[in-house]
């Protein structure tokens, strides 16, 4: 099963995400996508870190290359998120494009049982945007869609509750 | 205490008016709005400001958190600020409503 998790900032996406995991049986295998590249994203991380940390996820660190994670079979993996390994993909010299995180999906899908993967609403806070940032709104949301159609279950969180856009079942 | 969330300019204080009856003066005394504008620098202390919102009958709060991430530091805080309180007063409401283009969708409870 793939479900597909999307909000806002600290709309309770990944409250929901590990929940839901949790509810799942088998292994559970954290895919994080943020680089630790300064004192803000290192404060973040140290955040979701402590939330799961009673909740027995594995934890891998994958910036970019996702099809290049070869994982055990079957279990859960859950992938936090895609903004940042769209971005990663995108910006780091090292990066092959948004389809390379497309791609990754696709490859997580063919190695374990459920796969849930949180991405970020970034797109209701105005149209006027050039270069760059455009750009990366575009790719994000064209992956987004991309999920979304291969997702079994989209949900998106609002203010801590799921509204569920997708799949049914709360 | 019922929370109403939604984009800007979304009819969430109108659809509170008619959905309960109230005159823009009940309203005024019965409701407190732009509480996301409250959350930016109480970060340590968002469950007591949650907390003392929730003595009202209806509380509303304007989305700000679906936009693209802030350049300022600032900023980023302050609305993921105003998300956390809008995960803590959903959780204190007996009744949440997210109201777009003046259509409410309940997501928790019963429709008031």
């Amino acid at each position: 099963m793939f479900t597909l998790v999307i909000g806002g900032a600290a709309s309770g996406k990944s409250e929901y995400a590990e929940g839901h995991v949790l509810t799942l049986p088998g292994r559970r295998l954290y895919i994080a996508t943020m680089e630790p590249w300064d004192g803000e994203c290192r404060a973040r991380i140290s955040r979701h870190q402590a939330a799961r940390a009673h909740r027995q996820f594995h934890t891998l660190e994958c910036y970019r290359n996702l099809p290049g994670v070869t994982l055990e079979p079957g279990g859960n993996v859950l992938l936090e998120c895609m903004g940042n390994l769209v971005a990663n993909e995108l910006y780091h010299p090292q990066g092959a494009g948004a389809d390379r995180a497309i791609q990754g999906v696709e490859h997580l899908l063919t190695q374990c049982d459920h796969l849930t993967v949180v991405t970020n609403e970034v797109f209701s806070g105005g149209a006027a945007y050039e270069g760059d940032t455009l750009f990366y709104l575009k790719e994000l949301a064209r992956v987004n869609r991309h999920l979304a159609r291969r997702a079994d279950k989209v949900v998106e969180l609002v203010c801590g509750l799921p509204n569920v856009l997708k799949g049914g079942g709360g | 205490m019922i929370f109403v969330t939604g984009p800007l300019f979304a009819g969430k204080r109108e659809y509170i008016r008619t959905a309960l009856g109230w005159t823009e003066e009940e309203l005024a005394q019965r409701a407190v709005w732009d509480v996301q504008d409250l959350a930016a620098g109480q970060a340590e202390d968002l469950e007591v400001l949650a907390q003392t919102l929730a003595h009202h009958e209806v509380v509303i709060a304007t989305e700000v958190g679906g936009g693209v991430v802030p350049v300022s530091a600032h900023q980023r805080q302050s609305r993921e600020a105003a998300g956390r309180l809008a995960c803590l007063l959903a959780q204190r409401a007996e009744v949440v409503v997210r109201v777009c283009c003046g259509l409410p969708q309940v997501l928790k409870g019963e429709q008031p």
